[in-house]
This record gives structure tokens, sequence and C-alpha cells, in this order.
């Protein structure tokens, strides 16, 4: 199981979407995100994407406000994941087009449809924008 | 991309106000949005949650609410609440016939619950009417919910319909298929066992996609089982040279790159299964080589897949062009100004390094830069590195360079790490005791109460043993370095427990050895640390017991013992202390200190942790006693075995159910131990009614069964059993147990002397790399000279002498003949330094690997020797070391030292296979005194045999012959027994 855990949290550490390929209690949630924020916001632009924190690597990006943290084990190529989660915001830019945090927010059960698309037990599955967003677009459709 | 930096237009109102959204839910996520402090927004989901109680709980909600309520309900258990009062609605919601409401239902349940929760049950035949659905889209749904909330007993639930729809026509529901089983074989690998080769048939699925998805069990099915697979390769490297080839949809496509994340998974599942297998590697290489040289260095997707490749070329069998192709894509990693490729880089050097070590060294300098790095995360990677690449040559500067890194960080997960990193390589290629010494005096003052334990101990051994050879001068001064180092430290507050052990036990045992330091200030010492820490008994045990080999040794060197007052004080306090062991241990301290300066040096012997301990199993001693017994008309003994004409105990049962026929005192719970010398054993009972009545034999016991260091008492289970039956041969034989750790500091002992003697045969070459380290490690190295001589320290000699390695290897000559100086004095200091010669034998120092330093023959019959040394003179030491050991015995580390460390016949000399006896030694103890009832022998009692004018040498066969005999249950305390051994 390479991805472990997926979050987006604003610069005030305030979490906007979270995704658990693992079950952690409420507490331990809650405990992991602050301390990976707060490890995540004291690094400069020029240092690495990757910060190891316990067992977990931690591949971050930041949009903007907004941070993009994926949580994963030892054997994942860092980089890729550094570029799935660029592929996730492309996915999303083009469904909300010029996508914002409060996109995120007002849509938060859509924004999990397509992290529901692309990754499975911890795995990315699906890498085509236009299949992650074909299913989304023909339920919007339909209601 | 440009677009995407506009993505920061903060609280921008995007496409806000779809389908469905009321005023109220635009309000609550405004208002989320907007707080600045974390109780602001406590208090609006605290609010929220009030208001969803209500709401929810109202029977004629209309859908499209209800559906808002829900993701409502997620952003309360997102931002950290208890939302458990609304699960039921949501599982309610995924019965909704609209399908986003049924997602959406579906998407909370699977957020909040786990697997196990009570309310899946409930949602299993709901599952399983989706996966039945006409709708394709709903059918991906329920799939998705299988993914999440299926666990091992709800699997044959689904399985049949999961199984039938992986030949679904659309291509989303056979991936997400796929998936579902895959999932499965995640949580119950034998329930999908049989349909494994589904997976297999997928792999060609027309569909790219559902193609990509099979990789991910595959990929976890080959990590468990590579074998199977190896018919795979070809379609796998077809697949790869396809997708590299632009044969997939470009809707696949990411940076120009073609489906790369589907090409990394393939480079993985290539990489295992061509890993020590050439003939499937043999495949691989044209296609990794070709990736490798047309790749697209501009992306970062691009050079992720390059990074895959090498690890891909670093796993396969070797081949040297490809890996030629690997390192060079290496080092346009390490030369890049991005700090990710250069933590790629590292990382892939790491695992070249691995198949040719001289890669590393093209990069010696880049490596430096990455360590000196202010980022922490590419710190570490370069200390993982390094720790890869350790050789006896560079093993100083690199762990001293890992405690100073060490030293500066609060991370204890990761301090942790590294602390037994240190240690481990430290144990494997440390070029001195000495050095090892301090080393493991660094971490522990750092990291002690991290690392494990054992460590404590082995430092302990080690000071003990010296450095093994034949030269005392040199392990004394080990030792008085030890001592010198530790007086120094012993002030600092905070010092972990641990440490603080192993301080007090080398204190106690060489604190005077020198004759530098007085007793009464050793002792002054060791009682402001028990004061100091008078929470930690263990502590204050160690410090008791040093106290206690100081004085000794202070009387036996006929010196008048003035206690310290605070040092009375401490013993008085103890005496009525709440544990026994301690308790234990200031009345043996007050029992030696009354004695004469003869006993004493018997009781306590100077440095004699690494002494022998003689057992005369066939207690030969008593022959002539039971000659006596006999001719006065004794009835001579017949063993338990003849008795009952039980021939042979090849079923432990058995003989146990024989033993508790025989024996109404014994208890089933303590026949382990029972040695296969019973029948000599046995007559002692006579005899031992001499013993003087002890004071207190619960006392006794418990105090020896406390002492019985953990590990033995472990590892002294059900093979132990065994071994103890083989009798007496077995401890002269092959070490028969170790644990993990110490088998593998027992390993690597000798590799120490090699990594030594090696240095001192290949000459300055090494030494004169760690001196260049040592001085370049303290001023930061900026300049580049200095960055250059760590260099050449870290990757020793490099024979590739560019222009840089020269110059640093000039500096380093001066260093040379400086150390060459220095060692000069040190030796000189050394032979001026005076050694109290003891009354003893001189300390055998027993070197693991070595053979003794008594030099007895090992393949002498031990019998024999015994008994010769009985009569000897010498015999009175040997056994009093048993005095010392169990008089010693709650001290852990000097009773594992003691028993284990001074076999002289042992040849294998593994000093810890030995520490099982020490385990059996105690039991036997105590097994005496519960035979006859009144229990064992402390000091106190020798110290009363003693006074009494027994023959001395009577006492000491007893105590001997007391340690021989198995263990029998307390016929007093039985419940003792039973709490100590567990």
């Amino acid at each position: 199981m390479g991805i472990r855990f997926i979050l987006m949290v604003n610069k005030q550490g305030q979490t906007r979407l979270a995704q658990y390929y693992e079950y952690l209690t409420l507490e331990e949630r809650r405990a992991l995100e602050g301390e990976i924020v707060r490890k995540c916001l004291a690094r400069t632009e020029q240092q690495c994407s990757f910060v190891e924190h316990r067992n977990y690597k931690i591949v971050y990006r930041r949009y903007a406000s907004l941070f993009f943290l994926v949580g994963v084990d030892n054997e994942e190529n860092e980089l890729a994941i550094l570029e799935f989660i660029h592929l996730l915001v492309e996915t999303m830019d083009r469904h909300f087009g010029n996508v914002c945090e409060l996109d995120i927010m007002f849509h938060l059960e859509k924004a999990h449809f397509m992290l529901e698309e692309m990754v499975m037990n911890g795995c990315i599955v699906e890498t085509s924008k236009a299949n992650i967003l074909s299913p989304i677009q023909l339920m919007d459709k339909a209601s | 991309m440009e677009q995407l930096k506009s993505i920061g237009r903060e609280l921008a109102m995007g496409s806000q106000g779809g389908f469905g959204q009321s005023k109220e839910f635009l309000d609550l996520i405004k208002s989320i949005g907007e707080t600045r402090s974390k109780a602001e927004e406590d208090r609006i989901v605290l609010r929220e949650i009030d208001t969803l109680k209500t709401r929810l709980a109202n029977p004629n909600t209309p859908k499209f609410k209800l559906k808002e309520y829900l993701v409502r309900l997620l952003y309360v258990e997102m931002l950290g609440h208890d939302a458990s009062f609304g699960y039921i609605y949501a599982v309610k919601m995924t019965h909704d016939e609209n399908l986003l409401f049924k997602r959406t239902g579906y998407l909370v349940v699977t957020l909040c619950l786990n697997e196990d929760h009570d309310l899946i049950i409930l949602i299993v035949n709901t599952i399983q009417k989706d996966l039945r659905s006409d709708n394709y889209l709903v059918v991906c749904t329920a799939l998705n919910a299988v993914c999440r909330l299926i666990n091992e007993e709800t699997i044959p639930a689904v399985l049949p319909q999961v199984v039938e729809l992986l030949g679904h026509q659309k291509e989303a529901v056979r991936k997400k298929a796929v998936m579902a089983l895959h999932r499965f074989y995640q949580r119950a690998p034998g329930s999908v066992s049989h349909l494994v080769s589904n997976f297999r048939k997928r792999l060609f699925d027309n569909d790219p996609g559902v193609m990509g998805a099979t990789l991910c069990p595959l990929f976890d099915l080959i990590t468990t089982d590579v074998n199977s697979y190896k018919d795979l390769v070809i379609s796998f490297v077809n697949i790869l040279k396809q997708v590299a080839e632009h044969r997939l949809p470009k809707n696949y496509d990411y940076r120009q790159i073609p489906a790369p994340f589907i090409q990394i998974k393939l480079l993985k599942i290539l990489g295992l299964l061509g890993n020590g297998d050439k003939k499937a590697s043999e495949h691989m290489y044209t296609i990794v080589g070709d990736m490798m040289r047309k790749f697209d260095s501009t992306s970062n997707i691009g050079n992720a897949v390059l990074y895959e490749c090498i690890c891909c070329v670093s796993s396969i069998h070797p081949n040297p062009k490809v890996l030629e192709a690997a390192a060079d894509a290496t080092s346009k990693f390490l030369k890049s100004d991005s700090h990710n490729l250069k933590y790629l880089g590292i990382d892939a050097l790491g695992r070249l390094t691995k198949i040719s070590p001289e890669i590393a060294e093209q990069h010696q300098l880049a490596v430096i830069d990455c360590l000196e790095d202010p980022d922490d995360t590419l710190k570490r990677k370069t200390f993982e590195l390094l720790y890869k690449m350790t050789k006896s040559s560079n093993v100083e500067v690199i762990v001293n360079r890992m405690i100073d890194y060490m030293i500066n960080i609060n991370d204890n997960h990761y301090k942790t790490e590294i602390a037994s990193r240190c240690v481990e390589l430290a144990e494997q290629f440390a070029p001195s005791n000495q050095w090892f010494i301090q080393t493991m005096n660094k971490v522990f003052e750092h990291a002690g109460d991290l690392v494990n334990a054992k460590l404590a101990h082995n430092l302990m051994r080690l000071i003990a043993e010296g450095f093994g050879e034949d030269d005392d001068t040199e392990d004394s001064q080990l030792r008085s370095s030890a001592v010198e180092s530790y007086l120094r430290i012993i002030g600092e507050p905070k010092l972990p427990s641990a440490f603080l052990q192993v301080i007090c036990w080398v204190l106690g045992e060489y604190g005077t050895f020198d004759g530098k330091y007085s007793a009464p200030y050793i002792s002054g010492k060791l009682c402001d640390v028990a004061e100091a820490h008078s929470t930690d008994d263990i502590v204050k045990a160690y410090a008791v017991t040093a106290l206690e080999k100081i004085y000794s040794f202070d009387i036996a060197a006929g010196r008048k013992v003035d206690m310290l007052p605070e040092c009375e004080s401490l013993i008085e306090e103890l005496l009525a202390s709440h544990s026994t062991d301690l308790q234990q241990r200031a009345y043996e301290l007050q029992a030696i200190i009354g004695l004469d300066a003869h006993d004493v040096a018997n009781i306590m012997p100077i440095d004699a942790s690494c002494e022998d301990i003689e057992i005369d199993k066939s207690l030969s001693f008593l022959d002539g006693y039971i000659q006596l017994a006999i001719e006065k008309g004794a009835q001579p003994y017949v063993s338990e075995r003849e008795r009952s004409g039980m021939p042979n105990i090849s079923n432990f049962k058995s003989q146990e159910q024989h033993e508790s026929l025989t024996h109404s005192l014994r208890f089933e719970a303590y026949e382990l131990p029972i040695p296969s010398m019973t029948p000599q054993v046995t007559p002692v009972l006579a005899s031992s009614t001499e013993l003087v009545p002890v004071p207190d034999p619960y006392f006794h016991t418990e105090v020896h069964y406390s002492a019985t260091p953990a590990p033995s008492v472990s590892n002294a289970g059900s093979s132990e059993l065994k071994l103890r039956l083989d009798g007496v041969q077995k401890k002269w034989g092959q070490p028969s147990y170790s644990s993990p750790v110490l088998s593998t500091s027992i390993n690597d002992t000798p590799k120490m002397q090699n990594g030594k003697t090696q240095r001192d045969s290949v000459g300055s070459a090494n030494s004169k790399a760690r001196d260049a380290s040592y001085d370049s490690r303290k001023p930061q190295v900026e300049i580049s000279p200095e960055k250059q001589k760590l260099a050449a320290s870290l990757f020793g000699g490099a024979p590739k002498s560019d222009r840089r390695q020269s110059s640093s290897n000039q500096k380093v000559t001066k260093n040379i003949s400086h150390a060459a100086d220095k060692s000069h004095v040190e030796k000189t200091a050394t032979s001026d330094t005076v050694i109290i010669k003891t009354s003893q034998p001189p300390p055998d120092l027993l070197d693991l690997g070595e053979p003794a330093g008594t030099s007895i023959p090992p393949s002498l019959d031990p019998f024999k020797q015994l008994e010769g040394l009985l009569d000897l003179k010498q015999d009175a030491t040997t056994l009093n070391t048993n005095g010392v050991s169990g008089t010693d015995a709650p001290d852990i580390m000097s009773l594992y030292a003691d028993m284990s460390l001074s076999d002289p016949g042992n040849s294998t000399a593994n000093p810890f296979s030995t520490s099982k006896e020490s385990a059996s030694l105690l039991t036997g103890f105590s097994d005496e005194a519960n035979i006859n009832g009144h229990g064992g022998n402390t000091v106190a009692q020798v110290t009363q045999q003693l006074n009494k004018g027994q023959n001395h040498r009577d006492f000491l066969e007893k105590d001997a012959l007391v340690r021989q005999m198995g263990v029998t249950p307390s016929g007093q305390n039985p419940n003792l027994f039973k709490d100590l051994l567990g």
C-alpha cells in the first residue's frame, strides 16, 4: 500500500480535505495533521518537497494558500507522488475552472469523488483526466 | 501552469453556489473559511453539531437537504469533532435511488466508519443490491464502497458478484472490480488465492486503465512470491515498451510523457522480477537502457521515471552498460540545483553503491554538500547513504557525524533510529575499544533511554574484557580512561538510567583500580548518584553494589574503611527499602564491611567480573564424604529413575508426572530445569544439613530470581531444558543459544579485531584519513580544502587521485606524524601507570573468539580439570568467584560477566551462551534451599559460617555444589517462585 493518506490543509493549518487509506482514530488524525502541517510550514521553498515523519514520508506541494500533503510509505517514488499531486490539481482545475480553496470547500464531496477515481486501496489507479471526470460529469447531468 | 498559479486567489468565489446549495450552507462554509483561530472554528463546529442533531432527526427533511447535511457532517468530522450521531443517516442515504445522493451517502460512510464498525453490516445488503444494478455508475459506486467497507468476514457476501464484474463490458467497472479483489487480497490473502489467475487475465485487458490498475495487485503478489510470476517478465517488458513508445491513448499522457505512472509501476515490478535473476534481467536491459537514453530531463515526471529506472537497474542482475547509464543519470541528479533531484540522487547513489562502491567516490563533494545542507530531509537521506557505505576506514568520521547530528535533533523517532545505527556501525567496525567506549558514552548520554538495554551490557562487558589481547597495560589504561570519563560525566543532570547503570558498574569495578582515586572519593560520587536518582531503584541498586565493591577492594587491600556519613545514611535508608532487592544489597554491604581482609578478598576479588565460575557438576569433592557415610552404614543412593524403573527421560511430561509421585514437595510448575545430574546430587541432601540455618530464605530466593537477567529468563524456556539435559558437555561445546542482538555483537567482535589488525598492517593509509577527519570536523566544512579532507576521510584513499585528492593527502600526512608522536607518548605514559596486582592470578581477560588466557586446552575433559582444580589452592579462588557471583547476583551485569566471560574451557568463548547457565545456577542456588527446607546461603550466611570458624574450603565446596542442582519448588513459598519465573 503506497499512499497512506491525502490531505489538503491551508496555511493556517485548517484541514480542507482529508482522505485516509488506513484507519486512524479521530484523535490520531488530529494529532497527525497538526504535526505534519507544522513541519511542512517550517520549510523553505528551496528545500526538498519531502519530509519524514514517524514512519511516513510526506510529499507536499503548495498552491497559494493550500498545501497538498500525501503520506506514503518507503517504497513509493517521491517525485512521482509530487507530480501526482499536480495531476490532481490539474484535474480539479479542469472541472472547476481555476480551482481555489473555496471551490474545494463548497464541493467537498466532488473533490472526494475525484480522489476516489484516482486512488484506490492506496494505489494510483487512474491518471487520465477524462476517465476521472466522466463519472462525475455524468452524475451532474443526471441530477 | 500559468492557470494553476492563479489557483491561489484566496477566497475567490470560483464556481460556488452550484446545485442544491442553500444560503445556510454557503454561510457555514464561509464562516469556517474565515476563522482565524482554532477556538473560533471549534465554536462554529459545536454550534453546527447542535443544528445537525435536530435537523437530521426531523423525518420530513427533503432529500437534497439531507445530502447537504451529510456534507456538513463531513466537515464536523474533518475538523476533528465526533459526528457519530449522524452516521446512521449516511447509511440510510446509501439506499437512495438518486446516484448523487447514494454516492454521497457512501462517501460519508467510507470516510467516517472503519470496516469493523457495527453499522457496516447494514450496508452489506445495499452493496449487494447495487452491485447488481443496471447502471454501471451505481456499480462503480458500490465497488468503491466494497474497497473501503468490506472486512474479512463479509468478503464471501460480495465475492461472487465482484468476480462476475471482472468481465463487465464497461472498463470502469472492470477496473474497480480488480481493485476490489486487490482489497480482498490485502485483507485476507487466503480468501482470493484461487482467483489470482484473474489478475493475470486482466493484465491483458483491452483497456489501458484496467491494465494499469491490475499492476497494483500484481505488484503485491510478486512482492510476496516472485517465482510464480517469472513467466510474465516478457509480457511486462512488452507492455513497458509499448507504453514508452506512445502506444497508449493520448489522455494518459502527462507532460508529454506517456502514462508515466504506469511506467513507474512496471519498472517497480521488473525490479522485483529481475532481482538476482540473470535470465529475467537480460530481457530488461534493452528497454531500460532505451528509456534512460531518451528520458526527458526537463520535467519532474521525466526525472521520476528516470529515477525509477535507476532503482530497477540497481535491483536487477547488474549489467555494466546499463549500470553506467544509471550512474550517469545519478550524477545528473546530484549536480542538479533542485533539492528534490539531489535527494533522489543520494538515494540512487545508495542503491548503486551496493553494486559498485566506486560510484560513490566520484561524487564525494556532492555527497558532502548534501550532508552540510541545512535541509533536514536531505541530510537524513545522506546519513542513510553514509550508513550504507560505512567501512572500517571511515567509520569514525561517519559515526561522529551521526552523533553530532543526533545530539541536535528532538524527534525521538528518528533519534532512536540514528542512535541504533551508530551503535550498529560502532559494533561492526570499531577501530579500537577505546573509541567504541567513547562513542557508546556519547550515544548513551544523549539517547540512553531510547536505545536497547542490551547495549549497556555490551559496553560493560567490553570494559571488563578489555582488548582481549594479552596486554594488561592497555586494558587498564582503557579502564582508567573509562573511569575518568565517567567521573567527568557523572555530575551532569538528566543522564539516562541505562547510562547511569553503566557508570555505576564501571566505577564500582574499576573506580579505585589504578589507585588514582581513593575509595571515599568514588563512594562519595556513588552516593551522590543514588541520592540524585532516588526514584530509580535500578540505578540505586547498581550504586549500592558498586559501593560494596569499592569497600571490599579497600578492605582486601588492608586499608581501614571509614564509611562516609552520607553513605551510611544511604545504607540505613535502604535497609528499610520497599524494594527487597535494595534491602538485600544493603544487608550484603553491611555484612561484608564486617569481615576481615582475607575473607573479603575471597568474596569480592578485584577485577574478577571476567573470572571463571567453575562448577563441579559431578560433585566429586563429596566422594569422600559419601564414602564415609556408607561406611557408617548409610544406604547408597539409588537414582530416581532407577528406583521407578524408568529408563530414559525422553518425554518431559512423563518425567513431570513421575516426579510428582516421588516427591510430595515438588510442584509441577518448577520442574523445567531439573538437571540430568540428579543422581549425584541427591546424596548432598544429607550433607547439606550441616549448613547453617538461614535467617531469611524467602529473601534470598527472591533476590536471586530478580537478579536473573531478563534475557536469560526468557531464553531459559523450553529450549534450555534440552540444553541442560545435555549436561556439562554442552558448556564446552558450540554456543547453542543466542538472541539476535547478542549474536550480532558476538559476530562483530572478531570483525572489530580484524579491522584493527588490518589497519595496523595496512599502515597509515586509513588512520591518516581518520586524523584528517578529526581535524576537519570541528571547523564547519565550508572552505573547500576542508571539505576535501572530509571527502578523503569518508571515501578512504580514493585511488582516482585527481588534484584535489592529492592535495588533501599531503595535508593528511602531517597528521600522521602528529598522530604517531601522540601514540608514542601514550605508550610511555601507560608503562608508567601503576597497576595494582591482585592476590589472585591475573584477570583472565577472555577475548571473544580467542582461546582463554589460562590456556587450558579446550579438548581436555572438563571434569578432570575441575577435579584438578579442586585440590589445588587455586580452587579456592575459582570457587570464590562463585561466591562472588552469588552475592553479587542482583548486580545483573557483573553476574553476566562473572558467569559468562570467564569459562576458560569454552573455546568458542561465546560470552552469552553461558548466560543460561547463570540462570540455572541461580535457580540451583535456591533449589538447594528448597530441598533442605531452610533457605540458601547468601553472604549473610557465608559470613556466619566463616565467623563460626568453619572450614573455609567446606563452605566453598558447598557453595559450588549448591549451584549445580536444578531447581525444585520451594516448599515454603512456591508462589514467590511463580511470580518471579513468570
